[in-house]
């Protein structure tokens, strides 16, 4: 049923760095920019995005607000809050130790 | 998101849809955007980014459980979904929600049986610090007095000033009889009580009309009503008040009607109407005293505290008053015991012991133990049932689970249903109960005593229910629920699977049944045994066709001659017609517990005094006749003998092998030391065989029958036909024989009197009896269930089997064997709770221990043969298996 995807786990922390870089962003923006800047390598699935925007607005990490875009179309767009700042603070401090000792091993084996 | 606006998020769920919707379908729309501008077409580019979407609807359900308490929600889906199902199965829904709600019932009964009587606290003011003094006298440590003099009364209030306020009241009395006089005659069966004239405000009850007693009323003749009397015998009319009623030779006037809901101290019986005492005549008439002291501890008083400071009382009132123990009979020696006996004080919050209490405590939680009992087995048959429904819907939970169905909303799913199943059973169960408990009430009175318990629906029944029904749900909805949402989708869609094969839980359920219908079918046929023993005991007199009259005899008549008015009396009735043979005696024979028996002491000639006392009764002439006990030697009383002086006595089997070793005793002369001091010489003239006194359960004990000189005490009558059709003739008769001096009372059965005594082992009898049935019944449908399913599961094996070659006794042998295990390990486990419970049960039994040969053999017979008659059905279709059909379902 679950179909995993590669970017669980590191989902949040690609949604957060983005927002951090970029500013508010919707969710189409969001996918668009990770597969821009992954050039195409990391997809995001829409049934993880929108379930994992909504989890981390819950945990208070990023919030939401409607706005009109030029071409008058409603969207919701997403912003990083201090206490999701820290987090990523924390989630890219692990994702590169571990990253690292992935490397690490790969290398010697 | 605080959870408070998480459950508003539930109710605001259709605007939070569009929300999510609209974010999702900007997103499609983005990405159609994108697409054309790389040089897709529209509707292509449309269509990729809706695949790319995925399962929206998933997709909405679980962004959202991130959000909000989809579950109310869910909730309402599954009840609506959870009916549908139940009505698709109807008779197996009917089934579950009957004997679930049989058995809730039948707690609920218990419990509303058990709260009034036991649990509930008094309504009256702070029940809590409500105390109340009993001691234990030296001669019979485990019968518990309650009984205070005046004298000590006075000493306990001035002891306890400031720590404790105290008031007392009377037992509650037999129905009596006041009459309303001053408008036209209302006479009305009452129960009265005495009470201090503080007891109100001690209590903190409140009027419902007029005024309470207090403290001045006490030697007037004013009194209180109950609310419930009030009601139904003045229909609450409020003039009530001011009016005077006729009782025990006095007038009283009624000053008001006491609050709704307050009926008694000793839950059991409800007091009608209360009023102080009417007349002191000094502390020191040792007649003057309560029945019960109560004590309202006052704020900052520990309980012991005040026991202390009554003990010091009380204590050294009895080491003022050492005479009136030995002038009630007490052994010297035992002196030092009774001036140091502890005084107790008992928690009163919810009442004191009545008879009522004492008499079925344990019964009452006994038949709890038993219908708790009933209640596993109920729901197990209907975890068994929804297993086997689980069963079946495998292929459904798989399918649910394969298109995206969350395993937890599965199990939620089907925890509606049984809690659809336990809420049918839970409502009904309630009716049950309503129903149940009263007749429970009727079946503890002894017939003109009626008991009465307050059982209204309140708020503490209503939660018993609804935790009945909770834990119901868990117990028997929580194990199918597991096992079906572990459904796994890919082993059971395939084509042709066989349904799932795991037994363990059905087994584990089975045991479980078979050891509680076992233990309450030993309880159940303990308690028979024991009714059945008791019923059939040889009473050494006849019951049929006697019936009883209490006769009121004026004390001013008590004299010399009144010997002459009793022979007279009784040729009276002697010649309605009718009327077979008729005597009198001081007390009719099986009067309960309540008879009180002279024991004097006994010598013979040449010899010590005997050490056993003989039962000393007194009867007029011709008793043995009415009552039908056979002599054995001698002759009965003559006209003569009835005149004071007679010496004469008739003794019974018991007597003369006790006492005489069975030598012919006709003529033989002993002494009688009693009451009075002087011994008195008796001459025996007669024998007759052993008969009952007392209670059915007494055994065999020496008894001196004496001449009963006083047209007053029992009136026997034994009549040709129905003593009731000709009952009111013979009332009328001594009515009008000699008003003056002898008033015909009640009249009830000797038949009567004697169930009157066995109300505790009738209820129990016929309680367990039934729930013993039912509980073998529930059982045996389980094995039945259990057995079939077992038959279908393993159709094609057995087909595979026969085509093999194997014989029909061998295909039962296979089904059969398949629980025949489980059923052995439940009988076990079963015997061995059967005995823990049956050592509580042994103290209400008569001539039956737990460890009698026919209190295991009958139960396991009973359990035995309802075990096959349940397997014989699924046997049958084991064995008629036909291999062809069996193996081309393939």
């Amino acid at each position: 049923m679950q179909r995993q995807d590669s970017l669980q786990g590191s989902l949040p922390l690609l949604v957060l760095k983005i927002l951090a870089r970029r500013g508010p962003l919707h969710g189409y923006g969001i996918t668009a920019q990770i597969e821009a800047i992954s050039e195409d390598i990391l997809r995001v699935e829409e049934g993880s995005l929108y379930p994992a925007l909504h989890r981390m607005e819950e945990a208070g990490w990023i919030k939401a607000k409607w706005v009109t875009t030029e071409n008058k179309r409603r969207a919701r767009v997403y912003e990083v809050t201090a206490a999701g700042r820290k987090q990523l603070e924390e989630e890219e401090t692990r994702w590169r130790a571990v990253s690292a000792a992935v490397a690490h091993v790969l290398q010697r084996c | 998101m605080s959870w408070l606006s998480r459950l508003a998020n539930a109710f605001r769920s259709d605007r939070l849809d569009r929300d999510l919707d609209e974010e999702l379908r900007f997103h499609i729309e983005a990405r159609t955007d994108e697409l054309v501008a790389r040089g897709l077409a529209p509707e292509e580019a449309a269509r990729d980014a809706r695949r790319h979407f995925g399962n929206r609807l998933l997709l909405r359900e679980s962004s959202r459980e991130a959000k909000l308490f989809s579950w109310l929600e869910s909730v309402i889906q599954d009840t609506r979904f959870g009916l549908r199902m139940l009505r698709k199965n109807a008779g197996a829904s009917v089934a579950a929600v009957l004997s679930l709600a049989l058995a809730i019932g039948a707690c609920t009964a218990a419990f509303s049986l058990i709260d009034a009587l036991i649990l509930r606290p008094l309504p009256v003011q702070d029940p809590g610090t409500l105390v109340y003094c009993s001691y234990v006298a030296p001669d019979s440590p485990t019968n518990e007095n309650t009984y205070v003099r005046q004298a000590l009364f006075e000493r306990f209030g001035r002891a306890s000033q400031g720590k404790l306020e105290l008031f007392g009241t009377s037992f509650p009395g037999n129905l009596q009889t006041i009459s309303f006089g001053d408008s036209g005659v209302q006479e009305e069966n009452a129960r009265v009580q005495l009470i201090s004239g503080d007891g109100f405000r001690i209590l903190g009850i409140h009027p419902a009309l007029g005024r309470l007693l207090t403290a001045a009323d006490d030697g007037r003749k004013v009194a209180v009503l109950n609310y419930s009397f009030w009601s139904s015998h003045f229909g609450s009319n409020p003039d009530v008040l001011g009016r005077w009623f006729h009782f025990w030779g006095a007038d009283f006037q009624v000053v008001g009607v006491a609050a709704k809901g307050f009926d008694n101290l000793s839950p059991g019986y409800r007091m009608d109407v209360w009023f102080p005492r009417m007349n002191s005549t000094g502390s020191e008439d040792p007649s003057q005293g309560w029945d019960q002291v109560w004590g309202r501890l006052q704020p900052g008083v520990a309980p012991e505290q005040a026991r202390q400071i009554l003990q010091a009382a009380f204590t050294n009132y009895r080491r003022d008053h050492t005479d009136e123990f030995i002038r009630s009979g007490g052994p010297p020696d035992q002196l030092p015991k009774y001036t140091a006996a502890r005084l107790n004080l008992k928690p009163g919050s919810s009442g004191s012991a009545s008879m009522v209490r004492m008499e079925f405590e344990r019964p009452l939680w006994i038949l709890a133990v038993v219908v708790a009992l009933v209640l596993f087995i109920a729901c197990s048959n209907v975890a068994n049932l929804l297993l086997a429904r689980a069963a079946a819907r495998e292929r459904e939970m798989a399918m649910r689970i394969s298109i995206g169905a969350g395993r937890a909303r599965l199990m939620q799913q089907l925890l509606v249903e049984s809690g659809l199943l336990a809420g049918g059973a839970c409502i009904l169960g309630l009716a049950i109960a309503s129903a149940a408990a009263p007749s429970i009430v009727n079946l503890l009175s002894p017939s003109g005593y009626p008991a009465y318990l307050d059982l209204r629906i309140d708020w503490r029944i209503l939660a018993f229910v609804g935790l009945a029904g909770i834990a119901t749900t868990v117990l028997f909805g929580l194990a199918p629920a597991l096992r079906a949402s572990a459904v796994s989708p890919h082993e059971a869609l395939k084509a042709g699977a066989r349904v799932s094969g795991n037994m363990g839980l059905l087994r584990l359920l089975l045991a479980s049944q078979v050891s509680f219908s076992f233990v309450v079918l030993f309880i159940g046929g303990l308690l028979l045994l024991s009714f059945y023993k008791v019923t059939s005991v040889n009473l050494g007199f006849s019951k049929d066709r006697v019936a009883l009259f209490q006769i009121g005899m004026n004390d001013s008549a008590k004299n010399d001659r009144a010997y002459l008015i009793a022979t007279q009396l009784l040729g009276v009735v002697r010649r309605i017609p009718g009327v077979e043979a008729v005597s009198l005696s001081q007390q009719g024979l099986i009067g309960g517990n309540f008879a009180w028996i002279e024991r004097p002491a006994v010598r013979f000639p040449g010899r010590e005094p005997e050490s056993l006392k003989p039962r000393y009764l007194q009867v007029a002439a011709g008793f043995f006749d009415a009552m039908q006990i056979r002599f054995l030697g001698g002759r009965d009383f003559t006209a003569r003998d009835m005149a004071p002086g007679s010496s004469a006595v008739v003794v019974n089997e018991e007597f003369v092998r006790r006492y005489l070793s069975n030598a012919i005793p006709i003529g033989q002369r002993f002494e009688k030391t009693g009451d009075d001091p002087h011994p008195v010489s008796q001459e025996i003239v007669g024998v007759v065989q052993d008969a009952k006194f007392n209670n059915l359960r007494e055994s065999n004990s020496p008894t001196v029958y004496a001449p009963w000189r006083y047209p007053g005490g029992t009136l026997e009558v034994r009549t040709a036909g129905d003593p009731l059709t000709i009952a009111p003739v013979i009332r009328q008769v001594i009515d009008h024989f000699n008003p003056e001096t002898v008033r015909a009372g009640s009249a009830i059965l000797q038949s009567e009197q004697i169930n009157n005594t066995l109300l505790r082992e009738r209820l129990l009898a016929l309680l367990a009896g039934f729930f013993a049935i039912v509980a073998i019944v529930l059982a045996a449908i389980g094995l039945y269930g259990v057995l079939s399913y077992s038959v279908v599961r393993r159709t094609k094996e057995i087909g595979i089997r026969v085509a093999l070659g194997a014989r029909q006794l061998g295909v039962v042998r296979l089904v059969i064997s398949d629980v025949i295990l489980v059923i052995a390990i439940g009988l076990g486990i079963g015997i061995a709770g059967g005995f823990a419970l049956g050592r509580f049960v042994a103290s209400l039994l008569f001539e039956v221990t737990p460890s009698d040969f026919w209190s295991l053999a009958l139960p396991l017979a009973c359990f035995l043969l309802a075990s096959a008659l349940a397997a014989l059905p699924p046997a049958f279709r084991a064995a008629r298996v036909d291999p062809i059909v069996a193996l081309r379902e393939e």
